[in-house]
């Protein structure tokens, strides 16, 4: 091994922590500006990716940004929302087919999307384990879902009472978990998916009882003939749907009046997309239609200008650094004086002397790159976090 | 003699098609047709013919209205292309399932205005709500023959969608399948009018599209063809009938011997009229119906 | 043979001023500079080392003008010629006994590294009874094991000679007899010049020479 080397290594081996302070210090700055980077066009690049994904989407005319953030990346926001019977409409004249969403509760902490098969199949979703949604009351969720709440298909899961548009009369339901997604590292891993009819449930727009005609306790019953009977209020409202008790389970009222909160809508062409978008336009419907990719990238502009104040930043604080550095060495090397000297004394030229420090200074380096290397390899992990916390 | 036996061979065929034994997964080289009551299914077949795969998970036994799939016969849904629904709330079991919403073709969706809200409604009360009743609607759509044959419209337009290269076909076999429901709807006016107004009592609610369609007048019981009503039941018959004095009585299947004798005291002809919500026997749905015209043209 | 003939010295902004007309140093002798502190003991060895160049005269080291030679020559000179025993042992804290011995080697990319080396660094070691340190770091020795690292680390390359400043500095009587009677040795053994600065005059004993600088400075 070259003696230089060999003295440089065992000069940062005899004082670790100053070395590894040192290392790290450095690694962390040079770490920052470029993870900040990779999170940003990560962050970018997956929002994107989730919009350019999603043709058009369909919600109550208001906020478009707050529309799109709750029905792409399923932040609860508050909007108005739309009927059920809003989605004939729009299909009825042919350009495409609906998928509606309901995005209003949550179910420990992740929220709980109402929607169709269709959904599936749009978003290419596969299932990881266990089977797909068949009946009401059941839920597939995300693969993080999963890790996270430690589930399995066959596990219950509940909903939470809690919502943030404050409706009354909700109902916690004990939803039974038949599939987990595999990972598409997109905002349906952290979703819980369910039909549209279980969160009817949930609000109390539908629900099971004893069937009425055959119910034999007579104390549940005041008056009964052929064509009605009714029961008092000693009948138990079911919290949860389960295989037999389905057959008693419904709805009241119209189902088209029932509500949702957007509705994708995947048009057959392009040519189709800016038809309906025109009708939308001309005033034809009363709800809004907007393009998410569109919506989106306004979005990340508006924030990404923030970027540019941290690059500035970041490019001072690296001056500074610098400056710090050598200081840092400066300092050092007068300490280090009388030991440079003995060296010298003893037969060491000026060269081996700047070999030796450059040495030590290349393997600080190295070292810091190292650290920066694998800080750098662990943001993609932080990539949701930045975009939830951050960005929606 | 080839010629029976390949006849035969056929029938059978047919009928093992219908069979609920034959729930196999949708062979998907061709696009897989499902429907959840017999009429929509003879209709996709004779529009559809070979170009479809038409899957019925239905057994003979069962009203297709109060049917509930297990878990296969769901499947058989949830995987098919097209998803051939009545409309009216008529399966309500899909209130309860998840299904890809996009396959799901409402044949009546243009016709809703003519849906019939039912009175007969089992109404209850429960917890803070109330009295309220579950509203629905009357069901059996294809007995006014002129809603038939929308029906079988949507199914055309769903089929045309799906093979565009194909239209022309599709179109003949509709108007072909047309002309033969309109057919019905004309025998079925000029049986009509034997009926003109006369008060007739209905086994079942499931008359009523009927009723509305012929100028008949029915109420209707809850009587079984197999058995025989208690005393409540003839009860509300009688109540039924000191307003409604009918003389004639539709059934969905012949009713039992005690119940046609007691009928027959009571002056009241029997009349098998059976909506062909399941299949038939061996009898198609034309054949049915045009036998129900028969039997009812029999009470001049 | 070292020899020193009508030299000035002065260190830059300062008053001290180091003089000697001439002085003879033979080979294999060995010969003790003894004088107070600040007389220019050290100074005086520093030049004989070529550490520091009089600003005039000449020193000739077995018969190289030291004084008209580049820095790299005196350099090369020193680690070849040279073992330098510090006043205050400058022994490298980061490195154990064995690399502070082999540091001579380690600093200099003429003198190479192999098993004879190594073999020799224990021998010498085990002979100033610090063999069972080697893995040790400066901070953990006595005063006196590290004084015998600073000598070992002197001699590791047989250097013909040997300039050892206050050897035997702070060690007790029977140390300070121990360290000289190894280097006396040392010195039979090989042939060696031994120059030693020192203030104690009991350790004058066995030194054939002897320069009084508080007298000769005087003079």
């Amino acid at each position: 091994m070259n003696q230089s080397f060999y003295l440089a290594i065992k000069y940062l081996q005899y004082y670790k922590i100053r070395t590894l302070v040192l290392v790290g210090a450095i690694g962390l700055i040079l770490y920052l500006p470029l993870g900040l980077q990779r999170l940003i066009v990560e962050s970018e690049d997956q929002m994107m990716a989730r919009a350019d994904n999603t043709p058009l989407i369909i919600g109550a005319k208001g906020n478009s940004t707050d529309l799109v953030i709750n029905t792409l990346y399923f932040e609860q926001t508050k909007i108005d929302g739309l009927q059920f019977k809003n989605i004939e409409a729009i299909d009825e004249i042919g350009f495409g087919f609906s998928i509606p969403i309901i995005s209003v509760f949550k179910a420990r902490g992740f929220p709980i999307i109402g929607t169709n098969l269709d959904y599936f199949h749009f978003r290419d979703l596969k299932i990881g384990k266990g089977i797909n949604l068949r009946y009401v009351g059941e839920c597939v969720i995300g693969k993080k879902v999963a890790e996270r709440l430690n589930l399995s298909p066959g596990d219950s899961l509940v909903s939470s009472p809690e919502n943030f548009l404050d409706l009354a009369g909700v109902y916690p339901l004990q939803m039974k978990v038949v599939g987990i997604l595999e990972s598409t590292d997109t905002p349906d891993d952290h979703a819980i998916f369910t039909d549209l009819k279980t969160n009817w449930i949930i609000m109390g727009l539908g629900h099971g009882h004893q069937d009425l005609k055959n119910v034999n306790d007579p104390s549940l019953v005041l008056e009964r003939d052929s064509a009605k009977v009714i029961a008092n209020s000693k009948l138990f409202i079911y919290n949860k749907v389960d295989g037999k008790e389905m057959e008693s389970f419904h709805f009241h009222g119209d189902i088209n009046n029932y509500p949702i909160t957007s509705i994708l809508f995947i048009p057959e062409n392009h040519k189709a997309s800016t038809l309906l978008r025109g009708r939308f336009e001309t005033g034809e419907f009363k709800e809004q239609i907007v393009v998410p990719s569109l919506i989106v990238e306004n979005l990340l502009q508006k924030i990404f200008q923030v970027k540019q104040i941290f690059n500035t930043a970041f490019i001072l604080v690296g001056i500074a650094t610098l400056f710090i550095l050598g200081l840092i060495i400066i300092l050092t090397l007068r300490l280090r004086k009388d030991e440079l000297y003995t060296m010298f004394s003893i037969g060491s030229s000026k060269n081996k002397t700047f070999e030796i420090i450059g040495f030590e200074l290349f393997i600080t380096a190295l070292m810091s790159v190292v650290v920066m290397l694998v800080l750098y390899s662990f943001t993609g992990l932080f990539v949701d976090y930045f975009i939830h916390q951050f960005i929606i | 003699m080839k010629n029976y036996l390949l006849f035969a061979t056929l029938i059978i065929l047919v009928s093992c098609g219908l069979d609920k034994g034959s729930k196999v997964k949708a062979d998907k080289v061709k696009p897989v047709v499902v429907t959840v009551n017999y009429p929509l299914y003879y209709f996709a077949g004779r529009i559809g013919g070979e170009l479809i795969q038409l899957e019925y998970p239905i057994p003979a036994d069962v009203d297709p209205a109060y049917w509930i799939p297990d878990d296969d016969d769901l499947e058989i849904y949830q995987s098919a292309d097209i998803i051939l629904a009545n409309g009216a709330n008529y399966a309500k079991w899909m209130n309860n399932v998840s299904l890809p919403s996009s396959r799901v073709v409402n044949t009546t969706s243009s016709v809703k205005e003519k849906y019939i809200a039912l009175e007969d409604v089992a109404t209850h009360s429960h917890g803070a709500e109330g009295e309220h009743e579950h509203t629905g609607y009357a069901f059996t759509t294809w007995l006014d023959f002129e809603i038939a044959a929308v029906q079988a419209q949507a199914v055309k337009d769903e089929l045309v969608k799906k093979f565009p290269d194909n239209k022309e076909e599709l179109e003949a076999n509709y108007e072909l399948l047309k002309k033969d429901i309109l057919n019905l709807h004309k025998l079925m006016q000029d049986v009509a009018l034997l009926l003109e107004y006369q008060p007739v009592i209905g086994s079942h609610p499931v008359y009523q599209y009927l009723a509305k369609a012929y100028s008949l007048n029915i109420q209707s019981v809850h009587f079984e063809p197999d058995e025989m009503p208690s005393d409540d039941q003839w009860k509300e018959f009688d109540g039924i009938m000191e307003h409604h004095p009918a003389r004639i009585m539709f059934w969905e299947d012949e009713p039992m011997p005690g119940v046609k004798e007691i009928l027959n005291k009571k002056e009241i002809k029997t009349v098998v009229f059976n909506p062909c919500s399941n299949k038939i026997y061996d009898l198609d749905f034309l054949e049915a119906m045009k036998k129900n015209i028969n039997n009812l043209s029999k009470l001049e | 043979m070292i020899e020193i003939s009508n030299i000035h010295f002065q260190y830059p902004k300062s008053d001290f001023k180091l003089q000697m007309d001439r002085l003879k140093i033979d080979r294999g002798s060995k010969t003790a500079i003894i004088g107070p502190s600040g007389f220019g003991k050290t100074t005086l060895l520093n030049l004989l080392a070529g550490i520091l160049v009089p600003d005039e005269g000449q020193i000739q080291l077995d018969g190289v003008m030291v004084n008209n030679l580049s820095e790299n020559e005196r350099r090369n000179f020193r680690i070849r010629k040279i073992g330098f025993v510090f006043q205050d042992f400058r022994l490298i804290p980061y490195l154990n006994v064995l690399d502070n011995i082999l540091l001579p080697y380690r600093i200099n990319n003429k003198l190479k590294i192999n098993r004879e080396t190594t073999a020799s660094v224990k021998n010498l070691a085990n002979e100033f009874d610090i063999g069972d340190k080697l893995k040790k770091y400066p901070a953990k020795l006595s005063h006196g094991e590290r004084q015998r690292v600073a000598i070992c680390r002197a001699l590791i390359n047989t250097p013909p000679i040997i300039m050892a400043d206050e050897p035997t500095g702070n060690l007790d009587p029977e140390n300070k007899r121990k360290i000289m009677n190894i280097l006396f040795e040392y010195v039979r053994k090989f042939g060696s010049t031994l120059i030693t600065v020192t203030h104690d005059h009991e350790m004058l004993k066995g030194f054939i020479n002897t320069i009084d600088f508080g007298h000769f400075q005087n003079n």
